[in-house]
C-alpha cells in the first residue's frame, strides 16, 4: 500500500491573529474569530486526492469555516516550522480514509443516535468511514486488525463502551471521544472529549430569551461529575448578566436539603433552577418529581440539560443534534495531532437542538407564540 | 521482532477482549447516559426521527410509535388499531375487508366511510365507496414511523369523513430508518413476506425507500350457509357452495419513497393487492374462484417554511392519487345452478364492476403568531375527485322490476346498464383556527372549516376546545365539534336496482361533546380518561331500493387508558372502552359494535437482548341491530404472544408471534337481519409467524 507522506496531508488551523508571513503573505491578513483552515498541498494534489477535494468543498460550504487553499512545494521543513508555532495545529492524519469509528452495539432506538452521528462524520469527511460496533459480532482482535490494515490514524470513540475500547488501543492510534458525559476517570489515556452535556452558555442564552427578567440561576451539582461544567457555567453566567449559585452536594440527602431551601426561598420572577446531567443530585425517581411539582406550584422556571426532564415538566432543554455532533467530531479527528492527545480536554455540546414544554411555559405565563416556530421538539405531544 | 510484536498484539487483543466482554454489561450503562441526554426511548425515536407534526387542535388522541408496533409484534395496521382505546376492527363479508369501528360507529355495512384514513396527512379515501378501498388490506408496518389516531370529529381541520375518527400513518424518512434492512416473515395460512428498506443520503437529498412483496392464502374458516343457501331453499335448487370456506388470500406489493431536500419533500407510495379473493363473496355467496386486483398509486410534493418570518410560517402541498379496482376474471355473484324467479343461471350469475379513479389535491396554509397569546392558522384548498372510467361486465340485465334476467354470455354492458357512470366532484375549502391562551393554564381553541362541494353544496363544521392545565400532573379538556361524511359516489350515482344512488343526498353529520382528563399518576405511570356523547343526523341508509338521508343515532361512552413502566424491563399498558349507541328511529341499540372492549399488554425485556410481550383482547356485548332477531354476537377473548430479539446493527433479529394462542372462536357480526349470511363471520384461529430481519 502506498505510504502516506505527511507533508501533503496537512491541515493547519489558524486561530485569531495568527500571522505566517514566512509561508504566505495571504495568511497574514486573517484576523477574525472564524475558524480558518489552510490545507497545504503540492500542486496537482487536489486532483490526485479526490477525497481531499471533497472534504475541502464541504468545509467551504459549511459556512462558519473559511478555507485557504495553499498550493506550494511543501516540504518536511515547512511542516516542522508550522508545527512549532503555538497557534497552529497540524493534522498529521487529516485524511478522511484514516478515521474509524468505534460505537456501542445497542438496540433501537439508541442505535439510531450513533447511526446519525456517523452520518455527520461522513458528511464532514466527505467519504465513508469504517465503523465498528463494540460488543457486536466482531471480536476485539478483528477490530484491531482492521484498524491496522486500514492504516487508521484516528479513532472516533462513541459512548462509554467505545471510549473504553479505545482506551486500550495502542498509542499509535489517536482517539477523539463523543457521546459520553465527561472525560474518562483517571488512570487511562487522556482524550479530547465532546460531551453530551449542553453548553451552559447556550442554556443561559435560551433562558434569557424566554425569561428576560431572569437574574439568578441555581444549580445543585456533584463536583465529582460536573466541576468542569460549572467552571464553564460561571463564565457563561457572567456573560449573560446572571448570577450563578452553584451548590455542591456529594450525596442525595444534601441535594434534597438544598432543593428544599431553594424552592422555599427562590423568587420566581428572577430565579431559575437548572438541572444538570448529574446522577447524584438529580435523582429521577423520587427527587425530580417533587422538584418539578413544587416548582410548578411556585411558578418557578426549571430548565434542564436533559430532554427527558422537559417531557416531565421542565421548561426547556437542549439536546444533541446528532449530525452536527458527528461533524464536530470529524473536525476534531481531522485536526488531531499528538499535542491534542497530551491533555484531556472536555468541551460541552454546542451542536444542540431545543426542546420546550409549552404546557409549562403557558403555566409560567411566558408568551411563546411568536417564538414557537423555532422549537425542534415540543412537549407535551399533541 | 516479529515474535515480540505478536505477543504484544496478543496481549493487547486479550486486554481488549476483556474490555469488550465487560462492555456487553455496560450496554445498560451506555443507555442510561444516552437517556439522560436524549430522553427515554420514545423521546429518542422522536428526537432522532423525522420532525414531529406541529401541534394541532386539541383532541382525544393516541400515538403509536414504531417502537410500540415492534413490541406488540403487530404485522399489519388492523392489529395495531385493535389495540387502540375506542377502536374495534371488525370485518365485512365482502373481501373480509377491515372495518374500523370507532366509538361504536362504523359497523353494519360493507364499507367503512366514517373513519378517515390519512397517509402523511393526505386522505386515502377512494370515491366509489367513500372509504379506504380494497388495496388497504394487510397494510404492512415496517415502513411506518408513527400512527396518530384522533377519536372524535376532525372535519374542522381535515374536512370530509373525519367523522368518528382520523387515522394518520406517518411513513419513515431517512432519519427513521438509517441504513439498509432486509426482512422475511412466514407464517400460518401460507403467509410469505419479504421486504427491503433503505434510508440514507443521495447526494444532498435525504432518501428513504421501501419495497415489500408478500402473499397469503388467507384463513379458510367455514361459513355454514350463505345467500344462495336461502335461494336454494326458496327455489328448490342445490347451488350454494356453503358450507364452505371463506376465501381471503391475496398477493401484495407495497412500495414507498420519501425524498426531502431543504424545505421540499416528495413522497410516493404504491399498493397492489392482486389475486384478491372475495371473502364470503361479493354478493354474500361463497365464491372461491374469483379474484380482484386493487392498485393505489399516490404522490405528494410539499414545501413548507416554518419560519418564513418571525411570525409567519407557511406551507403548500400538492398531491395525486390513482385507485383502480378491477376483476380480470369477473366475480361469481351467485354460483352455477342458481335459479331465480326471473331466470336460471346454469353458469352462475356473473358480474364484473371495474372502476378507475384519480384525485388531485392542492392545499396551502399559513400560521401567524404575531398577536400576543394567539396562534392563528388559516388554510385553503381545492380537490378534483374523479371516477374517470367504469366498466361493467355481466351475464344478466335488470328488468324494469329490478330483477336480474339472464342475458347469455358475459358481455360489456358499460354503455347499456353500467354499475356507475364517470363522475367528477370538485371541492373548495377554507379553514381558520385560533389557539388563544386566555389566562394562565387556560387555552381556548376555536376553528371552523367550510367545504363547498360541486355536487351536494356547502357544509360548515366548527370545533371548540377548552384546555385547562389544572395541576402539574393533571390536564382537563372539554371539546365540542361537528363533522360530516360526504356521500360516496355509489350512494349518489350507483346504478343498482337494489341499491340505487340518490343525487340529492346531503352529507351525514355528527355533533360530539367530549371531556378528557390526563393524569400523570407518577413518574412511571399515566392514566387518561375520556367521556363522550354524540348525535348523528342525516345518516345515509338504504330505504327500499335507494339511498336516503334517514337515520339518526346517539351514543355515549368512555375510554380509560393506562400506562405503567413497572421497572426498566417491564411495562404494562392497557385500555378499556365502553359505548352504547341508540338508533333513534327504533330506540334500539345500533348493534354490531362491542359495548365493552378491553385490551391489555405486558412487555418484558430480559437476558439483555430479548423481549417478550403478551396481550389480551376482550370484545364483549355486541347487540343485534333493530329487526335482527338472532341472539347477541358471542363475546371473545384472545391472547397473543411475541418473543423477539433486540440486537443492534449488522446483526440478525428474530421474532416469533403466536396470535389467538388459545384458539378462541372469534366471530364478527354478519349483516342484519342475517338472511344473507345467517351465522356470524368466522375469524382467524391460532396462528404462528416467524420473522427475521437483518440491518446493515
Amino acid at each position: 500500500m502506498k505510504k502516506i507522506r505527511p507533508y501533503i496531508r496537512l491541515c493547519a488551523v489558524l486561530p485569531l491573529g495568527f500571522s505566517l508571513s514566512c509561508v504566505t503573505p495571504a495568511l497574514a491578513t486573517i484576523a477574525d474569530s472564524t475558524l480558518k483552515i489552510a490545507p497545504i498541498f503540492r500542486e496537482a494534489e487536489a486532483e490526485e486526492s479526490r477525497s481531499l477535494a471533497r472534504v475541502l468543498a464541504r468545509i467551504e460550504n459549511g459556512g462558519d469555516v473559511q478555507v485557504y487553499r495553499l498550493q506550494l512545494a511543501a516540504s518536511e521543513s515547512v511542516v516542522t516550522l508550522l508545527a512549532r508555532h503555538d497557534n497552529v495545529k497540524v493534522a498529521l492524519s487529516g485524511e478522511p480514509g484514516h478515521i474509524a469509528v468505534l460505537y456501542p452495539d445497542l438496540g433501537d432506538p439508541y442505535r439510531g443516535i450513533f447511526t446519525t452521528i456517523i452520518e455527520g462524520i461522513e458528511a464532514q469527511t466527505g467519504s465513508r468511514v469504517a465503523s465498528y460496533a463494540v460488543g457486536g459480532d466482531m471480536t476485539a482482535q478483528d477490530i484491531v486488525a482492521n484498524l491496522k490494515r486500514q492504516e487508521i490514524k484516528v479513532v472516533i470513540a462513541l459512548g462509554r463502551q467505545g471510549m473504553k475500547a479505545a482506551s486500550s488501543l495502542e498509542r499509535e492510534f489517536g482517539v477523539v471521544v463523543g457521546g459520553v458525559m465527561s472525560a474518562p476517570e483517571g488512570g487511562g489515556r487522556n482524550f479530547p472529549v465532546v460531551s453530551l452535556a449542553p453548553d451552559p452558555g447556550m442554556l443561559f442564552e435560551r433562558l434569557k430569551h424566554f425569561m428576560p427578567g431572569a437574574r439568578r440561576v441555581i444549580v445543585v451539582y456533584d463536583p465529582r461529575q460536573n466541576a468542569w461544567l460549572i467552571r464553564l457555567a460561571r463564565d457563561a453566567a457572567r456573560h449573560y448578566g446572571l448570577e450563578l449559585q452553584a451548590v455542591e452536594a456529594t450525596d442525595l440527602k444534601s441535594a434534597v436539603r438544598v432543593y428544599q431551601e431553594v424552592l422555599a426561598s427562590a423568587d420566581p420572577k428572577k430565579d431559575a433552577l437548572w438541572l444538570a446531567q448529574d446522577s447524584t443530585t438529580v435523582e429521577e425517581t423520587s427527587v425530580l418529581p417533587l422538584v418539578l411539582e413544587s416548582a410548578w406550584n411556585r411558578n418557578l422556571a426549571v430548565f434542564s440539560s436533559s430532554v427527558a426532564h422537559v417531557k416531565r415538566g421542565a421548561l426547556f432543554s437542549l439536546y444533541p443534534n446528532n449530525v452536527a455532533l458527528g461533524r464536530q467530531l470529524a473536525t476534531s479527528a481531522l485536526n488531531y495531532s499528538a499535542s491534542s492527545a497530551a491533555t484531556s480536554s472536555v468541551v460541552p455540546l454546542k451542536e444542540a437542538l431545543l426542546a420546550v414544554n409549552v404546557r409549562t411555559a403557558s403555566h409560567l405565563g411566558l408568551q411563546l407564540s411568536s417564538r414557537q416556530q423555532g422549537f425542534d421538539l415540543v412537549f407535551p405531544a399533541p | 521482532m516479529v515474535k515480540g510484536f505478536s505477543y504484544r498484539r496478543l496481549a493487547l487483543a486479550c486486554a481488549l477482549s476483556f474490555q469488550i466482554a465487560a462492555a456487553l454489561a455496560q450496554s445498560a450503562e451506555d443507555e442510561e447516559y444516552l437517556a439522560l441526554a436524549y430522553g427515554d426511548k420514545t423521546t429518542i425515536s422522536i428526537a432522532t426521527g423525522s420532525p414531529q407534526s406541529l401541534r394541532r387542535a386539541p383532541a382525544v388522541a393516541s400515538v403509536i410509535t414504531a417502537e410500540d408496533i415492534a413490541a406488540m409484534g403487530a404485522k399489519d395496521l388492523d392489529e395495531v388499531l385493535e389495540s387502540v382505546a375506542g377502536i374495534h376492527v371488525s370485518r365485512a363479508s365482502v373481501r373480509y375487508a377491515p372495518m374500523y369501528v370507532i366509538r361504536g360507529i362504523g359497523g353494519g355495512g360493507q364499507t367503512n366511510p366514517q373513519a378517515l384514513l390519512l397517509q402523511n396527512g393526505i386522505p386515502m379515501t377512494t370515491l366509489f365507496n367513500g372509504d379506504k378501498g380494497a388495496a388497504w388490506v394487510g397494510v404492512p408496518l415496517e415502513n411506518i414511523a408513527r400512527i396518530e389516531i384522533i377519536r372524535g370529529p376532525g372535519s374542522a381541520l381535515y374536512g370530509a369523513d373525519a367523522y368518528a375518527g382520523v387515522i394518520n400513518l406517518i411513513t419513515k424518512t431517512a432519519a427513521d430508518t438509517p441504513g439498509t434492512e432486509f426482512g422475511v416473515r412466514i407464517g400460518s395460512f401460507g403467509s410469505k413476506n419479504g421486504w427491503l428498506q433503505y434510508g440514507g443520503k443521495l447526494g444532498a437529498v435525504d432518501a428513504a425507500a421501501y419495497l415489500r412483496v408478500g402473499s397469503t392464502d388467507g384463513i379458510k374458516e367455514i361459513v355454514s350457509a350463505d345467500a344462495q343457501t336461502r335461494n336454494d331453499r326458496l327455489f328448490g335448487t342445490h347451488a350454494s357452495l356453503a358450507p364452505g370456506s371463506v376465501n381471503t388470500g391475496y398477493d401484495a406489493i407495497d412500495g414507498g419513497l420519501n425524498l426531502s431536500y431543504d424545505q421540499w419533500r416528495l413522497r410516493a407510495s404504491y399498493k397492489q393487492r392482486d389475486q384478491l379473493q372475495t371473502g364470503a363473496g361479493i354478493n354474500a355467496a361463497l365464491d372461491p374462484a374469483s379474484q380482484g386486483k386493487a392498485e393505489t398509486v399516490n404522490a405528494d410534493l410539499s414545501w413548507s417554511d416554518p419560519q418564513l418570518t418571525q411570525n409567519w410560517s407557511v406551507g403548500v402541498t400538492g398531491s395525486f392519487l390513482q385507485y383502480v379496482l378491477t376483476y380480470p376474471t369477473n366475480v361469481m355473484l351467485l354460483p352455477p345452478g342458481t335459479r331465480l324467479p326471473s331466470g336460471s343461471f346454469p353458469d352462475g350469475m356473473i358480474g364484473g364492476p371495474n372502476q378507475w379513479e384519480r384525485q388531485y389535491r392542492l392545499s396551502a396554509y399559513a400560521a401567524y403568531a404575531g398577536f400576543a397569546g394567539h396562534n392563528l392558522r388559516i388554510g385553503l384548498g381545492h380537490d378534483d375527485l374523479e371516477l374517470y372510467d367504469a366498466k361493467t361486465y355481466k351475464n344478466y340485465l335488470f328488468n324494469a322490476a329490478g330483477a336480474p334476467v339472464p342475458a347469455g354470455p358475459v358481455a360489456d354492458y358499460s354503455a347499456i346498464q353500467p354499475h356507475i357512470r364517470p363522475q367528477l366532484r370538485k371541492v373548495d375549502y377554507l379553514y381558520v383556527q385560533d389557539e388563544w391562551s386566555l389566562a394562565r393554564d387556560w387555552a381556548f381553541t376555536a376553528g371552523v372549516r367550510h367545504d363547498n362541494y360541486s355536487d351536494f353544496g356547502g357544509t360548515t363544521n366548527p370545533r371548540l376546545a377548552l384546555v385547562w392545565d389544572a395541576a402539574f400532573d393533571l390536564t382537563a379538556k372539554l371539546l365540542l365539534g361537528r363533522a360530516f361524511r360526504a356521500p360516496s359516489f355509489n350512494e349518489q350515482y350507483g346504478i343498482n336496482p337494489v341499491g340505487n344512488g340518490n343525487p340529492n343526498l346531503r352529507p351525514e353529520s355528527i355533533k360530539t361533546l367530549e371531556a378528557a382528563l390526563s393524569w400523570k399518576t407518577s413518574r412511571d405511570s399515566q392514566v387518561n380518561l375520556s367521556v363522550f356523547h354524540f348525535d348523528m343526523q342525516d345518516i345515509i341508509r338504504l330505504v327500499g331500493t335507494s339511498y336516503a338521508n334517514t337515520g339518526a343515532q346517539r351514543g355515549n361512552g368512555m375510554e380509560i387508558e393506562a400506562l405503567w413502566d413497572i421497572s426498566r424491563s417491564v411495562r404494562f399498558s392497557g385500555n378499556y372502552a365502553y359505548q352504547k349507541s341508540i338508533d333513534r328511529a327504533t330506540g334500539r341499540d345500533a348493534g354490531y359494535a362491542p359495548h365493552h372492549h378491553l385490551f391489555a399488554r405486558g412487555d418484558w425485556r430480559f437476558a439483555g437482548n430479548w423481549l417478550a410481550s403478551t396481550q389480551l383482547n376482550w370484545v364483549a356485548d355486541r347487540k343485534r341491530a333493530a329487526g335482527d332477531l338472532r341472539p347477541d354476537v358471542p363475546d371473545y377473548a384472545t391472547v397473543d404472544l411475541t418473543l423477539r430479539t433486540v440486537n443492534g446493527k449488522n446483526q440478525w433479529n428474530f421474532a416469533a408471534n403466536v396470535r389467538n394462542l388459545f384458539n378462541a372462536d372469534v366471530r364478527e357480526p354478519s349483516l342484519a337481519p342475517g338472511l344473507a349470511i345467517p351465522n356470524d363471520l368466522p375469524m382467524a384461529p391460532r396462528a404462528l409467524y416467524l420473522q427475521a430481519i437483518l440491518r446493515l
